[in-house]
Formats: structure tokens, C-alpha cells, sequence
């Protein structure tokens, strides 16, 4: 699904591994959901938007439709 | 070898797992059928192969009344219901009771201990149904 991880990441002037770090999960996670071809939870999702310091809203919707 | 905390990753896991056991089913029902062909039904169930086999799909069978309870869409309550299997599976139970009784080479005490079977058979999955019902049930606002 898409989303703008990627975006928020690198304003938050992070690597893949070291959000990946800062969350938990492998650098190849991060890689899947900036891509849109891995759905990851809400508490995946959560952690992400913790570590970025952004709301889910941000990150993470789309509009009906265009996913 | 380290834990697996990635989400993506312990879901492959269970992917991979579930392979497994598919290629580990399919060997058992293999096995089975081997000795079925060689040995005959009863030196296929002589193998502790087959008490595994039927042992996986009554646990498979049970988990699976997991799911698909909280798909029914029922008209009547849990214990209605309850009740009402309770009914038929006495009835079945008995009726199984007294044609074995009436069978040649069987007494009434083969009759009794065969419905008993039936019954304990019956009842465990039928109790099982009513307590994931119940559940349900106690789940909703």
C-alpha cells in the first residue's frame, strides 16, 4: 500500500537500518513498506510514526481508492 | 541464533511452517497409503503413523470450529441449541445402542458400552461448539 514513509524518513535524516533499528524490525522491512509491498501493523505503524516523530495520518493515509 | 522479533519475518516463519507440515502430511498420507496397498487396512492402522494422522485431524478439525463459529449466523442462542444436539445425539446414540444390542454375537452390554462411546464422542465436540458460542455471545456488547 502506498504511503510516505520514505518522505518522512529522510526528513528525519535517518538510514533504513537505523529506523529499522529504532523500531525493531530488519533494514528489508522498512525497504517492503517504503515500497508499498508489505502491510505492516498498527503497532508497526505506531512505532514508525513514534520514531519519526509524525502522526499516522501522515505517514500512513491514503484516500479511498488509491491503494 | 537470534529471537525473531520482526513481524514480516515471524509471518514468513509461520508461512514456512506451514509448508513444512503440508510436505510432512503428505509423506504421512503416502506412508499410509503404502501400507494400505501392501498390508491391508488393518496393518494400515497397525503402523503409529495412523494414530498420528488421526490425531492431527481431530486437533485440525477442532481448531477449525474456531473459525467458522464466528461465521454461523444463528437464529437461535447458544444454549437452545446446545440443547437441541444434546437431544439428537442421545437419540442417535441410543438407536446405535439398541440395533447393536439386537445384533448376532452381541449383548446388551456391547449395546450400552457402543452408545456410550457415541455419546462421549458426540458430546465433547458438541460441548466445545457451546463454550466458543458462549464466548461469542459474552464478546458482543
Amino acid at each position: 500500500m502506498r504511503n510516505n514513509l520514505k518522505v518522512a524518513r529522510i526528513q528525519a535524516n535517518l538510514t533504513q537500518q537505523q529506523l529499522a533499528e529504532k523500531v525493531g524490525v530488519t533494514r528489508q522491512t522498512i525497504s517492503l513498506i517504503e515500497k508499498g509491498k508489505y502491510n505492516p501493523t498498527l503497532k508497526l505503524c505506531l512505532e514508525i510514526c513514534y520514531a519519526l516523530n509524525k502522526t499516522l495520518d501522515e505517514i500512513f493515509w491514503v484516500e479511498k481508492g488509491e491503494w | 541464533m537470534q529471537k525473531i522479533k520482526d513481524e514480516r519475518l515471524l509471518l514468513k516463519n509461520l508461512q514456512n511452517l506451514r509448508i513444512a507440515y503440508m510436505l510432512q502430511t503428505i509423506g504421512i498420507i503416502g506412508i499410509l497409503g503404502y501400507d494400505f496397498i501392501t498390508k491391508g487396512l488393518d496393518g494400515m492402522r497397525k503402523n503409529p503413523l495412523w494414530f498420528v494422522f488421526i490425531l492431527t485431524t481431530v486437533v485440525s478439525a477442532f481448531l477449525s470450529m474456531n473459525i467458522s463459529v464466528e461465521y454461523e449466523s444463528r437464529k437461535r442462542s447458544s444454549k437452545q441449541s446446545f440443547l437441541i444436539s444434546l437431544v439428537v445425539l442421545t437419540l442417535i446414540s441410543t438407536i446405535i445402542g439398541i440395533l447393536t444390542s439386537f445384533t448376532e454375537g452381541f449383548t446388551a452390554m456391547n449395546g450400552v458400552f457402543i452408545a456410550g462411546i457415541v455419546f462421549l464422542c458426540g458430546v465433547v465436540p458438541i460441548s466445545y461448539v457451546y463454550y466458543l458460542r458462549k464466548k461469542i455471545d459474552n464478546q458482543a456488547d
